[in-house]
């Protein structure tokens, strides 16, 4: 109790005080930016933590998460677009309301009811973190294999549109997360004797090309759906008194939105809609539903910032990441020094209050910012995109650099910028993949170290038939409710390509079969295990979608609807999109000529006018905006500028890219 | 890098005013070699002639040998550059890694701390101090991060004092090997000063663990002593006597001196470039000379670095070398204790 308070205390010191807000109002940003999320909003900051001392960290990365879930209301309700993944089921509902005149009234719940659902999350975390001791000591390698594998089969089945292919995703990334040492022998791994691939791809790297390209580039090719602005002042007080009223729905929602948080790896993509059903299913008159119900505003909203704390249970004590972003918030532990597990409830208790304080009050900031300056935040819908874009990459590219100062970071950025376009286009899940990525590691040793301990006695373990069975449930249960709504398959364009992707998607598993072949069996078993299960898999999909395609009679029993439920996507204009991540790597050779200051000026004006020639004022004020904000950030924390071809030929001042002493 | 010597040779008075020291650490930040450099960072400017600033450069990757080899391609021997070595900075030239392009034996280090290992066992499995029903056992099961790493030594250890049953896993790191320990998973543990006192002391205190041995003190002149923190536990020669009715002697003690020259001697160290003057090692290590009798590091650096000295002045340099150079037959025993475990890594 004395060190919940203590905490409480060193957050309210300036310092602290301003990481938290400086990190709450990123958060806030990349919320209402459709399709970003704390996942990139993240992998943004990560880069740059690690010069911070710890707990100034921890504000800073809490205070990124916690309100992307509340702004990204703004383009949900503004637009009909969701902010983030977990906000599509508020756009059922908000947007309706929204073209009905009462977009006040929707922002103000969601708003209420993102804060209280927040609120709740933390409230549950500190209270899970004092019985967080016996559950650690009960859970062996073999409970902690179990719950590992058991996530990765739920974020897979769970978190893409076909359960197949979620988790063929989920194996694809946990073959990439092999690349490196073979954590058993000391081997290299598929690394071509290069330095840069012994240790593995950085996460940041594969963050930001998953999650952050794909999300640009996606909202580049739809440009149309601009917000019309925010006109009522009227409808706060009505929205704010819809949630008292509703206050057990708040309630139910929050607790479901903790629990499913809770669920390791789960959470994000799926909260939001389990909150929505739920809704449905306890309300009588279900008439108004999709037509602009306040009720399905504040279920939504309310579950899905409950889950960030929710989520922080398996985060914290087992290293397991609760859903997405916390792999990327793993990732800033690792960063700053900090392991998850007993520590964190015992020797860093403080920093582990630090981190539900945070929460809290980043809620509470978040909400408040939201709603004292809803008519100024929501002018950001109204910036046109392609404006945005170009400042965007620049961002990424100076994060990216800043990871390791290393070059080889942009060609793994556009590798996985590529991978997350044709991932988000055809109906791949980016979520499964990441965290298989950094699941990896972990799912490898801890069964050598189950094996070593226990054999496969562990599986008779009273905790691991509990998991079993907890699992085998969820999955059911879930599949269910999510597999309702399926596309219709007659409408999609492009199935040809979708079925050479797989072809494409084959050489992974393939190559590292052929790579690693001669080593150790120690060093192999796992990417070759993992590579013969992916190939299986992909081969299925792969007949699948052949026979969908020729529309082949076997397909029509229940058991294949199943697997043939959603196998295509309907994909955006996949060359146009292809056409603007051809434009980054422009960038990126503009970059390796004249340097990174040099480039971004160059970038962001050609981008802006390329697409507005009349935009020029506002081309050059931008660039020299961002220019004077990246010098500052430069100068603060020591941060080098990609230096180009022209670099190395002239002396150029730090400024352009030179050396920093 | 040449040019830079030449200029220093006639410069004897060696100023740094106005300059920047950039000391590269080859670790994330947070790590233990971080917070080393972190602390000696502000009584480094104070002691240093014409108090430069110190900017620590973290470089991680590789396993630490990135940023090493950016210090060995990029520093300039002009005392603008330092180098925070640790344990795996020396196991990585100790065992031959191939990517390694740094000279570190030739280094010319400035400051030494040394750590001390403790190890130990659940007070169920063995009585306190004694290794005798730990030996009968079937099965001992200890954490072992990578063979590539220093936990190589814990093999090597256990094979000399005869524990049949003991068997590595895998992948733990030296916390979570604890937590296993803990939860009764494993059997035997260990943990630098630092952990012991915060977090293995209180188990002792409770009756649930109890000290086996440390690693010992080795002093300049060969001699072992006990570690304070465990006074009553014996260090690993005297272990080794009772286990083994010899003296640790002969090729044995050869490759002991390296290890813990390695691991404990020069577990954490400052280091100038190979051809740095000697101008400018004196000028460095009579500012570390300072800042050991400054009393504000005397009232933190217990607490912060751990209760051993710092090692200062040419004493330094020999240990780097023992550290950084095993000998062929402590290669080839540290091999055999690798290959009698079916690793297939071996030092080169």
């Amino acid at each position: 109790m004395e060190q919940l308070l203590a905490a409480l205390f060193q957050l309210f010191e300036p310092t602290h005080l301003a990481f938290l807000f400086a990190g709450t109002l990123l958060g806030l940003i990349v919320g209402i930016l459709p399709g970003m999320g704390g996942t990139s909003g993240l992998a943004l900051v990560l880069p740059f933590v690690f010069t911070m001392e710890p707990s100034h960290a921890l504000a800073m990365m809490i205070g990124v998460l916690a309100p992307t879930t509340t702004s990204d209301t703004f383009p949900a309700v503004l637009m009909g677009v969701p902010g983030t993944a977990g906000s599509q089921a508020t756009v059922m509902d908000g947007f309706p309301l929204s073209k009905k005149g009462m977009a006040a009234r929707a922002l103000s719940a969601a708003f209420s009811a993102s804060l209280l659902g927040g609120i709740f999350g933390a409230f549950i975390l500190s209270i899970s973190i004092y019985y967080a001791i016996p559950i650690i000591m009960a859970f062996g390698f073999g409970e902690q294999f179990l719950l590992v594998v058991l996530a990765l089969l739920m974020v897979g089945a769970l978190t893409g549109d076909n359960l197949f292919k979620g988790i063929a995703s989920c194996f694809l990334g946990l073959i990439i997360g092999s690349i490196g040492t073979a954590p058993i022998t000391g081997d290299p791994r598929y690394t071509f004797n290069t330095l840069y691939l012994l240790e593995g791809v950085p996460l940041v790297v594969v963050g930001l090309g998953l999650f952050a390209i794909p999300e640009i580039v996606g909202l580049l090719d739809a440009k149309g759906s601009i917000a019309k602005s925010l006109n009522t002042k009227k409808g706060w007080l009505t929205g704010l008194k819809d949630v008292v009223k509703n206050w057990f729905l708040v309630l139910r929602c929050s607790t479901l939105g903790c629990l499913v948080g809770a669920l390791p790896g789960l959470g994000g993509t799926v909260v939001d809609w389990i909150a929505y059903s739920h809704l449905k299913q306890t309300t009588k008159d279900t008439s108004q539903f999709g037509k602009g119900d306040i009720r399905g505003v504040i279920a939504p909203e309310s579950a899905n910032n409950a889950k960030e704390g929710g989520a922080l249970i398996p985060t914290l004590i087992f290293g397991i990441p609760g859903s997405g972003n916390k792999v990327l918030l793993l990732g800033g532990f690792v960063l700053i020094g900090i392991e998850p597990g007993l520590d964190m409830v015992t020797t860093n208790l403080d920093l582990t209050y630090l981190m539900i304080w945070s929460l809290a009050i980043a809620n509470i900031l978040g909400a408040g910012i939201c709603m004292g300056f809803s008519s100024q935040i929501s002018k950001f819908t109204l910036v046109p995109y392609y404006i945005l874009a170009p400042v965007m990459v620049c961002l990424i590219f100076f994060a990216t650099f800043n990871i390791n100062r290393d070059w080889y970071d942009f060609i793994g950025l556009l590798s996985f910028g590529i991978l997350g376009i044709t991932f988000k286009n055809f109906g791949w899940s980016r979520p499964a993949l990441l965290i298989g990525f950094f699941l990896s590691s972990k799912v490898e040793l801890l069964s050598y170290q189950t094996q070593a301990v226990y054999g496969l006695s562990f599986l008779s373990r009273p905790v691991s038939i509990i998991l079993i069975i907890l699992c085998l449930a969820t999955i059911v249960l879930l599949t269910k409710q999510k597999f309702d709504n399926n596309y219709r398959s007659d409408r999609i364009k492009g199935k040809l390509t979708q079925i050479y992707y797989i072809v494409i998607l084959l050489y992974l598993p393939l190559s590292m079969i052929w790579f690693t072949s001669s080593l150790d069996y120690r060093a192999n078993l796992f990417p070759i295990s993992l590579s013969v299960i992916a190939l299986s898999l992909l081969v299925f999909i792969l007949i699948i979608k052949i026979a969908e395609l020729k529309n082949l009679p076997f397909l029509n029993n229940t058991l294949m609807k199943f697997a043939r439920s959603n196998i295509f996507e309907i994909s955006g204009n996949f060359n146009n999109q292809l056409f603007y991540y051809l434009s980054f790597i422009g960038f990126l050779l503009m970059n390796f000529i004249f340097g990174f200051p040099i480039a971004a000026a160059l970038f962001i004006n050609i981008f802006i006018l390329f697409h507005n020639r009349k935009a020029y004022v506002s081309s050059i004020c931008i660039s020299a905006v961002l220019m004077v904000i990246l010098w500052s950030l430069s100068s603060l924390l020591t941060l080098q500028f990609p230096n180009g071809l022209i670099g190395l030929l002239i002396d150029l001042p730090w400024w352009l890219g030179g050396q920093m002493n | 890098m040449s040019l830079f010597s030449f200029v220093s040779i006639g410069n004897a008075d060696v100023n740094f005013a106005g300059k920047t020291v950039t000391w590269v650490v080859p670790f994330k930040e947070g790590g233990g070699t971080s917070r080393f450099a972190r602390f000696i960072q502000p009584f480094l400017k104070k002691y240093l002639p014409g108090n430069p600033d110190v900017q620590i450069m973290h470089i991680p990757g590789g396993g630490a040998i990135k940023g090493s080899n950016y210090f060995e391609k990029n520093a300039k021997a002009d005392g603008t550059f330092i180098f925070g070595c640790s344990t795996s900075v020396i196991v990585n030239v100790a065992t031959g890694n191939p990517l390694v392009k740094y000279n570190l034996s030739e280094y010319r280090p400035v400051v030494l701390l040394p750590q001390n290992t403790h190890w130990f066992t659940r007070s169920d499995l063995a009585e306190p101090h004694d290794l005798s029903k730990i030996k009968e056992r079937k099965l001992v099961l200890y954490a072992l991060k990578t063979p590539a790493s220093a936990d190589l030594f814990h093999i090597w250890i256990y094979e000399k004092l005869g524990i049949k049953g003991a068997k590595p896993i895998p992948g733990l790191s030296s916390s979570g090997g604890y937590q296993a320990f803990l939860r009764g998973e494993i059997h035997l543990s260990s943990h630098g000063a630092a952990n012991y006192v915060k977090k293995v002391k209180p188990e002792i205190e409770k009756g649930k663990v109890v000290d086996l041995m440390t690693l010992g003190i080795i002093g300049a002149d060969g001699s072992v002593s006990r570690n304070p923190l465990a006074p009553n536990a014996p260090t690993f020669p005297e272990m080794y006597e009772k286990v083994n009715g010899k003296k640790l002697e002969g090729d044995d003690l050869e490759a002991y001196y390296a290890i813990g020259a390695a691991w404990s001697q020069a577990s954490k160290a400052m280091m100038l470039p190979a051809d740095a003057s000697d101008e400018i090692v004196k000028a460095y290590r009579d500012a570390a000379i300072k800042m050991t009798n400054d009393p504000e590091f005397k009232a933190k650096a217990v607490k912060a670095l751990g209760p051993f000295p710092l090692i200062i002045g040419e004493e330094a340099g020999e240990i780097i070398k023992k550290a950084a150079v095993f000998s062929d037959t402590t290669k080839k025993q540290l091999n055999a204790a690798l290959k009698k475990h079916r690793f297939t890594y071996r030092v080169q």
